[in-house]
């Protein structure tokens, strides 16, 4: 049991050097917050990264994984959901590399990670939630949220004074009280469309990556299975500022792909890189300042 | 299958937590993120402390600040009082009086078309200090 955790899995049937190395790097482009932990963290990633044996010993990524458990546990309930799921994939990679079958296994195990956390996220908005399927989610997230403010004055059609007069009436009162002369509420129809494409785009998406990852069937509905998570990182990163969480679907869509499928394989690459330059480059911002907003 | 049994549990410990402890959806494991207003930045607390002739509301001081956001996101008994603790220990750090801490939970509102936000009180929690450990001179 230690010798097979602690030996690199063989090259035939392994999982694709890619996966391990774009994991690694999640690892280091976010490192945790907790100083006691971070340090081991990110060394397992620099050794991963640098030393192909390392990278493919099953036992490197079962410590990151209970690493990453244990800065859960000690901030609790801090830890943002891709923390967990960052958690859950290391492991899913240790356990794969342990098997006799790595690829396949680690294909599989994506495939059910990603259905059962984007099944949670739908149950979430379509269910459990009181404010998101009536659209006051997005409706108050785009005033509100700064990091989606210059998207808004450039979807929205907001001025900036228009913006502060809105987030001065979002402020909550005192039960029962009533402001003599209450700020005004300005919603022009672009911001309420923007708002509603926000939440029935990112609703439906998010259902048919679950629905195609939870279906188990390969053919077409693999296709669409890449094709929506694809779709969903491309659109959603571009504006939601949770880089980490996109990486991870992406590096957990590559894992997905079978080594012939070249073509979803360059272009879950192609959408790290993509959220890696949503990240850095404040691009809403340049078009809020470009269209004078 | 093992990590998606374990996502599965954790999932369905969060919705359990979010349902009756008020955990907010954002947190603990659940993907509830983004799917509604009632996260960590929309809730705060109100932290109250009295004694004989002293009754007043406190400042967040920085050294409460981590205690304050764990309360914030979830509320129990277990994370308010750890709180209170933070609290009474700092009040005896500055030799203040205190013999009872309230911390109140809030969360803001927003009504379904106006918008109109109100902030509503979802936890009120009275810690004594008798029950509390005596302080290390």
């Amino acid at each position: 049991m230690w010798t097979r955790l602690l030996r690199p899995a063989r090259d035939e049937d392994g999982v694709s050097d890619s996966v391990l190395t774009l994991t690694a790097i999640i690892l280091l482009l976010r490192p945790l917050d907790v100083w006691w932990l971070a340090p081991f963290v990110l060394a397992a990633a620099c050794l991963s990264l640098a030393v192909r044996a390392v990278r493919h010993t099953p036992l490197t990524w079962i410590l990151v994984s209970l690493l990453v458990a244990a800065g859960i546990v000690f901030v609790w309930p801090l830890s943002d959901n891709h923390i967990y799921l960052l958690a859950y994939w290391c492991l899913a990679i240790g356990l794969a590399l342990s098997g006799s079958t790595p690829a396949a296994t680690l294909s599989a195990g994506s495939r059910w990670l990603l259905g059962a956390a984007f099944a949670m996220a739908v149950l979430w908005k379509a269910v459990l939630s009181p404010d998101y399927i009536d659209g006051r989610f997005f409706r108050v997230t785009l005033l509100t949220d700064e990091r989606f403010a210059d998207a808004s004055l450039v979807f929205g059609g907001l001025s900036r004074d228009q913006m502060e007069e809105n987030r001065a009436f979002l402020e909550p009162l005192p039960e029962g009280a009533e402001l003599l002369s209450p700020p005004a509420f300005v919603e022009p129809p672009r911001l309420r469309a923007f708002a509603a494409v926000a939440t029935w785009g990112g609703l439906i998406l998010e259902a048919l990556i679950a629905l195609t990852c939870l279906i188990p069937a390969n053919g077409r509905l693999q296709l669409a299975r890449h094709a929506s998570l694809l779709v969903f990182c491309v659109t959603t990163y571009a504006l939601a500022p949770v880089a980490g969480f996109g990486w991870l679907l992406a590096t957990m869509g590559l894992a997905h792909c079978r080594p012939d499928q070249t073509s979803w394989r360059a272009g879950y690459v192609a959408v790290f890189i993509l959220i890696l330059l949503y990240s850095e480059i404040p691009w809403t911002a340049v078009l809020a300042d470009w269209a004078g907003r | 299958m093992l990590p998606v049994a374990l996502l599965v549990v954790v999932a369905a410990a969060q919705v359990t937590l979010a349902r009756t402890a008020r955990l907010s959806p954002w947190k603990g494991g659940g993907f509830g993120m983004f799917s509604t207003t009632d996260d960590a930045g929309r809730r705060y607390v109100r932290m109250f402390v009295s004694a004989a002739e002293r009754s007043e509301e406190l400042a967040m001081a920085p050294s409460l600040e981590d205690a304050a956001r764990r309360a914030v996101v979830l509320p129990t008994d277990a994370v308010l009082s750890r709180l209170a603790r933070r609290v009474v220990e700092r009040e005896r750090r500055y030799r203040r009086p205190v013999e009872t801490v309230r911390i109140e939970t809030w969360r803001i509102d927003y009504a379904p078309d106006t918008l109109a936000a109100t902030s509503r009180l979802i936890r009120d929690y009275v810690y004594r200090v008798d029950a509390a450990p005596a302080p290390r001179p």
